[in-house]
């Protein structure tokens, strides 16, 4: 855990610089959408002043400014209009192949399109077309200090995989 | 009621771009003597504003308010604004319409625009990690959209499927702005390009290849706005007024994106839409530009959403010489991006100055009797885009 080389933050993991959410109650308003990916379910607010279904999630109706807002579930399948795939001079944190797809959640969805990882997934596999769905999975814990103690917070995010294994 | 103010580009200058053994103060006190040099009447004292355009200062020199920071050491002591400015690749055009509207609301008189980055830290690793925070940190950068290949690769694939655009008119792009950056001692390459050699080059996210995309840079740029009664005082150059501008920005997070699908840049077209209002000019009369070349396929949806020519037809626009001396509308005769390379908040202070240059008629490649000049940026993961628009008229 140590940041080698900077002998200050010797045993410290330095949170605010890695590319993962901050994900505890502590420091998050919207920590129920990560709670819900724990639960499988990719969700986001709807607005119960005017209706508005708005992405990511907010704390306020970025229409109406209500604060009156309810968890609402988005579809965990689409399908793939596009993607790329790189495999060289993929960033620290991530694996080659990394994988990206825009993807068209369908008709009913509030949230038309969305653009996302694509894991379990070798090259050349993903074609126009494809059905991939939601994919949660674990990713770096932290400390965080509550008062005069210290509490671990584990964390996941989501990415998509194709349906067809 | 008194006469409405004009603020002018007057004078500026750059740094050497590139991989640079210097810090981003190091690179601020080059790019401001040369900025000072093009302007021998002007004295440091008399400069009253300063904004300094830089987005990773606090990431990778460990220093905010760089502002004060750096004013101090260019020996200036500003007394109408002294403030940093973070639009990211887009910071530069940002400062320069800031100074616009301070210099024209009388707030300022002389404003320095500087900006830069110092984008290279002793380890690489680090280099590459740090471009994560380019995008929303909670809903892109964990899916490794941070470095911007595969996004623009996506926009890429996504005009090829639309409008049937090849990857030879990529190549193209590539070919027509390394040959001017050729020229320019400043820019981070000077290498002449061929077709061959483009299309050859190793992939990075198929279909972009080595030349499609800008690299990462260390670098600074300076210019002084100033109001037209100062302007008239201090040189006697033809003076290029900042006739307008604007800057739109629609969305962050990806699953956003305003456009129909991603080769179709809403966007851009809102804010390309506000700042021909402004400057009282429509895409025809543009006669020389500088578009935001941070890889091939975004020159392609640029020239096409900017209306210098048809929606789809950007590929073949650049692909027949439109963009080089002599064709409709010659863009980024100093390189651009790609040859210039990009950092980032000094960007469009570059692109100032060499529509500035284009417009008093001494730039390198000079488009014969250029009136009005255009530069555009966008920013992140194409988050929001920015327009000026300069004239050697001011707006009647
Ligand atoms: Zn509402």
């Amino acid at each position: 855990m140590a940041v080698l080389g900077i002998p200050i933050l010797e045993d410290k993991y330095p949170v605010t610089m890695d590319m993962w959410p901050l994900q505890a109650k502590e420091f998050n308003r919207i920590y129920k959408f990560y709670e819900h990916l724990r639960e499988g379910r990719f969700t986001t607010t709807r607005c119960r002043t005017c209706g508005h279904v708005a992405y990511p999630p907010r704390v306020i109706c970025p229409e109406c400014y209500s604060e009156d807002l309810e968890w609402i579930d988005l579809p965990k399948r689409g399908k793939v209009l596009n993607f790329t795939e790189e495999v060289r001079g993929v960033p620290l944190g991530f694996e080659s192949p990394l994988i990206h797809a825009w993807i068209d959640l369908g008709e009913g969805s509030p949230i038309k399109r969305i653009l996302s990882r694509i894991i379990n997934c070798p090259v050349g596999k993903l074609q126009e077309g494809s059905e991939v769905q939601l994919v949660v999975f674990e990713v770096p814990s932290h400390p965080i200090e509550v008062k005069k103690d210290t509490k671990w917070v584990e964390r996941v995010f989501f990415a998509f995989e194709p349906v067809e294994k | 009621m008194a006469a409405k103010r004009n603020a002018c580009i007057i004078a500026g200058g750059m740094c050497k771009w590139g991989v640079r053994e210097a810090s981003l103060v190091d690179m601020a006190q080059e790019a401001a003597k040369e900025c000072l040099e093009d302007i021998p009447a002007l004295k440091p004292k008399d400069i009253d504003g300063f904004l300094f355009a830089t987005s990773y200062a606090g990431r990778c020199s460990f220093q905010v308010n760089t502002a004060p920071v750096i004013a101090e050491r260019l020996g200036l002591k500003p007394t109408s604004i002294c403030a940093r400015v973070d639009v990211l690749c887009a910071g530069g055009s940002t400062a320069i319409l800031m100074a616009k509207g301070l210099v024209e609301s009388g707030m300022a008189d002389i404003v320095m625009v500087a900006g830069g980055e110092k984008l290279y830290t002793p380890q690489k690793w680090e280099v590459f990690y740090s471009e994560l925070a380019s995008i929303d940190h909670d809903w892109d950068a964990p899916n490794g959209l941070g470095l911007p290949p595969p996004f623009f690769a996506l926009i890429a694939k996504e005009h090829m499927k639309h409008y049937g655009t090849t990857k030879e008119q990529l190549a193209w792009v590539s070919v027509v702005n390394y040959n001017y950056g050729a020229e320019n001692p400043k820019a981070q390459f000077q290498k002449k390009l061929t077709l061959e050699e483009a299309l050859g080059a190793p992939p990075v996210v198929p279909p972009l290849t080595l030349y499609d995309c800008c690299p990462i840079t260390d670098g600074a740029a300076a210019v002084i706005i100033a109001c037209e009664e100062k302007a008239k005082d201090l040189t006697d150059r033809p003076l290029v007024y900042i006739r307008g501008g604007a800057q739109a920005s629609l969305h962050s997070v990806s699953a956003n994106w305003p456009g129909e699908h991603l080769a179709d840049w809403a966007h851009l077209r809102v804010a390309a839409k506000r700042a021909y209002e402004m400057a009282k000019v429509g895409p025809e009369e543009v006669d020389v530009a500088e578009t935001h070349d941070c890889f091939s396929i975004s020159e392609v949806v640029e020239v096409e959403e900017l209306g210098f020519c048809k929606k789809g037809e950007g590929g073949s626009f650049v692909e027949s010489g439109q963009t080089k001396i002599g064709g409709k509308i010659p863009i980024n005769t100093d390189g651009g991006l790609l040859s210039c390379g990009h950092p980032f908040g000094a960007t469009g202070i570059r692109q100032g100055i060499e529509i500035m240059r284009q417009l008093q008629g001494r730039a390198r490649f000079q488009v014969e009797g250029a009136e009005i000049g255009l530069t555009h940026n966008l920013s992140g993961l194409n988050v929001e885009h920015t327009i000026v628009i300069y004239g050697r008229e001011p707006v009647k």
